[in-house]
């Protein structure tokens, strides 16, 4: 390893990409923290994503970076240059950070992070092994980017691909996102507290075509109240979710007043989290609130379609469940499945197959997380180790030469 | 000491010539009345220059709405008792310039008299004087020159402040050596079609980069739902065409997002596409190259433009800004002498397009009530152009039955005829008792050297002399002058070279088209003005960025001086470097910037 564990000084983890990303990098902060424990961590990440990076555990401080800024600089700028502009942007560098990091760790391979690791950072690891101008990509990155292209056997999850891209192992075990209890909206404040099954159903997705039908959301709701009937469903998704929610609403029995909660819109990223924390499982097709679900220790159940691919981005850490689509667009769901699995997940393996789905269980290990079929009867053999191995053969070498 | 006295000697200070100016003029050019807050304000001409209830506040709420850019040079248009220019002075950082327009010393004489002025006024550089010293000394406070009016005092010396914003504009075309970008918008199809075209060559001409987007490649698609004979489906239609072009040509100014957005009369953009490109920084003009009597369709756009230029004056002017038009400037009509100029014909076209007089152009209605006097006289006449259907009495001299007539020929017609008659368009009988605004027939039969006899028009003293072109005030004037001019050769080819002359000296589409980007530059200082001057090449950049930013003059040093550089530029040069060569923190701020930048303009 480059890097000593007893080296003190301070370092920067760049995450700019969305909510999923950013609580997929709980690994690598646990991993970077454990090996270099007098080191400081400071988290970089889209402002809007800023007050859920402060529950992080293990994180110093945590700087904003203004993508509405640099968007609004951009807008100014089309064919123009002044020189005088630059005298504003420093500004807003130092105000990040009025020193240099001494090492810029960078998750995402888009230029902006990778140049935004040269502007706050002497030195940067991250995709890239010879300066944000060389195409030359580290042995991870371009691991990753085989990955998004042709996804074949790839088993490694991407939080543990982050860990790789930085160089060092996953954590022996997940990371939790533990915070003192946050306020909800008062209407909220009872979630989760009665007795019986609480479950958050997330409305919506990041894109369009990542979410799931109000139809389907509504046979789904009535379905788990017909089976369980103490449960309590919280409807979880962001203000452009909201018209999805009350279509829901609109399409259940008025009978279940009382059973459901409509959070749509209404909570701030760290009320959120609090909110997942209140349920039991958390269902839904947008990763990004599974995965903070599985964080904040609730159970998580996915169904992946679309472009969402279990192997890759499901649910970090043991005992979460996905069902994956055979198809980008489902015609059916796995509505009676899923419902009985919430109820009863130690007989999963004893349930019939779904025609269009497979249904995956999450559990953890040496190299990370790693999804098995329900009877575990992967057919595809787990290269894990062997990736790990040769990537960080790979890896030696041009840290070797430089 | 009184309030005049206190004034004047810390005038003197800063401005002796003009303090010792002021104790020489008198005042009593403002009627000064109390406000209700019991301050001092003032009348003039029955109208209130400032707030009858409460000056302060109202000049603080003006202040409020100029907006501004660091580094310019405020000039204020309006004087009164000045608590306009004390609001704005508040407003402003202590480092900028404001520069005080004083066309007449008795309005400061007043302003003098009536209170006490702060502080404030050692900030103020006043400008007095004849128009080129005045002139003179907003241009040297500094570049960019932001002009703010304060219309209820600026309103009593329009005419001088007019004067003084010429004159500002001719500086800077005088000193344009920037290259702009700019995207021309023309017609489907039209008269103003010709017109894009001369826009285009002499914007070319002037060294500016010229991208002409024509939607007159669709005008064969449009007009085949022309024949479409249920009329609610085919002005439903045609309205979709028109907004699906607006489309097409949001998407090509996205492709490359040009300084300057430059439409001509019809062109297909709608209002929520105009809107939509000044929210996302794009600036728009429309020079509209119609009688916005006839032409209503101004009404729905007038807001959507950053700039109006049109071919009438008052009351155009005026109703385009009651339609929500924020710009709105006189723009006459030109000619190409590239194109309209004297021609050598052959016998064989002499003899077919040549007559004693003619007359080249559609069937108005008022041009078919006068053209029968003309007939069976001593002279020949031919009449020229489309749209003559019904007109019986004149088949005898229409040409080509009526075919539409190409440029070409209308140049060697005008070339041809010994009288050409220009009877501008109306829909009514005789000539147009409104008739203001001077066509483009009378610019290009002037640069063509040919003889014309126009109607009368109010705006054509403005543009040529009554010895370069001859007009008429009645109908009835046109057999006796048609005889006189015949008979008069000499006369009428040196009437015909002094209106050429006047036409390349003044009134090419090349001067237009200086004069437009003038306005514009002066109007728009820290965009289209900096561009125009020069303030955004690559040795002006270099020497801005010598101090903070060595490492970016470096770069912009390895430019050609003259040439401009962009913030797209620069960061290709920062990449062109070796992948492998050391990014500088200016650099890699340089390289982020363009990153964002580098994002598609979401326009479609």
């Amino acid at each position: 390893m480059r890097h000593d564990e007893e080296a003190t000084g301070r370092t920067l983890l760049i995450q700019l990409a969305r909510l999923g990303d950013l609580v997929q990098s709980l690994p690598v902060i646990a991993s970077l923290t454990a090996r270099c424990p007098h080191r400081s961590l400071d988290l970089l990440c889209p402002g809007p994503l800023a007050d859920l990076g402060r529950l992080f555990p293990l994180v110093g401080q945590v700087l904003e970076w203004n993508g509405a800024q640099w968007h609004a600089w951009a807008e100014s700028f089309v064919g123009e240059f002044y020189p005088s502009w630059l005298q504003e942007v420093e500004q807003y560098l130092a105000a990040l950070t009025s020193e240099p990091y001494e090492i810029a760790y960078v998750l995402n391979q888009h230029q902006r992070a990778i140049l935004a690791g040269s502007l706050l950072a002497r030195e940067v690891q991250g995709p890239r092994l010879r300066g944000p101008l060389h195409g030359e990509l580290s042995p991870w990155a371009s691991y990753l980017r085989l990955v998004a292209q042709s996804r074949g056997a790839n088993r490694i999850h991407l939080s543990d691909a982050f860990c790789g891209l930085c160089g060092v192992a996953p954590p022996p075990a997940p990371p939790v996102l533990d915070f003192p209890s946050i306020d909800l909206p008062s209407d909220l404040a009872d979630v989760g507290r009665s007795a019986g099954q609480w479950i958050a159903v997330v409305v919506g997705a990041g894109d369009a075509d990542r979410a799931i039908p109000a139809p389907v959301w509504i046979q789904w709701i009535s379905a788990l109240l017909s089976h369980e009937s103490l449960c309590s469903v919280v409807l979880v998704g962001s203000e452009r979710d909201q018209s999805a929610a009350l279509a829901i609403q609109d399409g259940l029995s008025p009978m279940i007043h009382g059973h459901l909660w409509d959070a749509t819109g209404r909570t701030t990223l760290p009320q959120l989290a609090e909110l997942l924390k209140r349920c039991h499982w958390v269902v839904g097709a947008d990763t990004g609130p599974l995965h903070l679900a599985a964080a904040v220790g609730s159970s998580a159940m996915g169904f992946y379609f679309s472009r969402a691919r279990v192997h890759e981005t499901g649910p970090y850490g043991p005992g979460h469940w996905v069902w994956q689509a055979d198809c980008a667009r489902p015609e059916t769901w796995p509505i009676q499945a899923s419902v009985k699995l919430l109820g009863e997940p130690a007989a999963a393996a004893q349930q019939e197959p779904v025609a269009g789905w497979s249904l995956w269980q999450s559990h953890h290990d040496e190299w990370g997380a790693i999804f098995r079929p329900a009877g575990d009867d992967d057919p595809r053999e787990d290269q894990r180790a062997s990736v790990w191995r040769r990537l960080s053969e790979q890896w030696v070498l041009p840290q070797g030469v430089r | 000491m009184n309030s005049f006295e206190t004034n004047i000697s810390r005038l003197a200070r800063r401005d002796s010539a003009l303090a010792a100016a002021l104790r020489q003029s008198g005042g009593g050019r403002l009627e000064i009345i109390p406000a209700r807050t019991g301050l001092p304000s003032a009348r003039a001409n029955g109208r209130w220059v400032h707030s009858s209830y409460d000056p302060i506040k109202e000049a603080q709420a003006w202040a409020e709405s100029q907006s501004h850019q660091d580094g310019e040079t405020i000039v204020v248009l309006g004087v009164g008792l000045l608590y306009h220019v004390e609001a704005l002075c508040a407003r402003l950082p202590r480092a900028e310039t404001v520069v005080l327009v004083v066309p007449d010393l008795s309005v400061l004489h007043d302003a003098a008299s009536v209170r006490t002025w702060g502080d404030w006024m050692d900030r103020v550089t006043w400008a007095w004087g004849t128009t080129e010293s005045v002139t003179e000394r907003i241009l040297s406070a500094g570049h960019p020159l932001r002009l703010v009016t304060y219309a209820p005092a600026a309103s009593l010396h329009a005419d001088g402040h007019r004067a003084i914003e010429t004159a500002l504009q001719r500086r800077v075309a005088g000193q344009a050596g920037g290259q702009l970008r700019i995207a021309v918008v023309g017609p489907i199809y039209g008269g103003s079609l010709p017109i894009t075209r001369y826009a285009v060559s002499a914007l070319e001409s002037l060294g500016h980069h010229v991208r002409w987007l024509d939607p007159s490649v669709h005008a064969t698609s449009y007009h085949q739902l022309e024949l479409l004979k249920n009329a609610q489906h085919r002005l439903a239609l045609q309205s979709k065409y028109a907004e699906m072009l607006s489309r097409v040509t949001m998407a090509q100014l996205a492709e490359d997002p040009p300084d300057l957005v430059l439409a001509l009369a019809q062109a297909p953009l709608i209002l929520p596409m105009l809107e939509h490109l000044r929210r996302k920084r794009f600036l728009t003009a429309m020079w509209f190259v119609e009688n916005y009597r006839h032409l209503t369709y101004w009404q729905q756009l007038a807001a959507g433009y950053d700039f109006w230029f049109v071919i009438q004056q008052e009351p155009c002017i005026a109703a385009l800004k009651q339609a929500g038009a924020k710009e709105v400037r006189y723009l006459p009509m030109a000619a190409d002498p590239s194109v309209h100029c004297p021609l050598e014909l052959t016998q064989a076209e002499r003899e077919e397009c040549g007559s004693d007089v003619s007359f080249v152009g559609a069937g108005y209605a008022n041009r078919r009530a006068i053209f029968p006097s003309l007939l069976n006289r001593e002279w020949s006449f031919k009449l020229w152009g489309n749209e003559w259907d019904g007109a019986t009495d004149l088949t005898c001299v229409l040409q080509r039955n009526g075919d539409r007539i190409d440029t070409d020929i209308c140049l060697k017609v005008f070339n041809a005829s010994t009288v050409n008659l220009n009877l501008h368009s109306w829909a009514g009988i005789g000539f147009d008792p409104n008739g203001d605004f001077v066509n483009p027939r009378t610019f290009e039969l002037a640069a063509c050297g040919a003889f014309q006899l126009t109607d009368r028009r109010s705006l054509m003293s403005d543009l040529f002399a009554a010895n370069e072109v001859a007009s008429l005030s009645s109908p009835d004037e046109f057999p006796g002058e048609i005889t006189r001019w015949l008979r008069e050769p000499e006369q009428r080819l040196a009437m015909a070279r002094m209106a050429r002359q006047r036409v390349l000296t003044e009134h090419t589409y090349v001067h237009r088209m200086s004069s437009l980007l003038s306005q514009i530059g002066v109007a728009s200082p820290d965009r289209i003005g900096s561009i125009l001057m020069g303030s955004r090449q690559a040795a002006a950049l270099a020497a801005a960025a010598t101090d903070s930013f060595p490492t970016t003059a470096a770069s912009l040093g390895t430019f050609p001086p003259t040439q401009r550089v962009e913030l797209k530029q620069l960061a290709a040069q920062i990449r062109s470097r070796s992948p492998m060569g050391t990014l500088s923190r200016e650099d890699l701020m340089v390289l982020m910037l363009d990153e964002y930048r580098s994002e598609t303009k979401d326009l479609v």
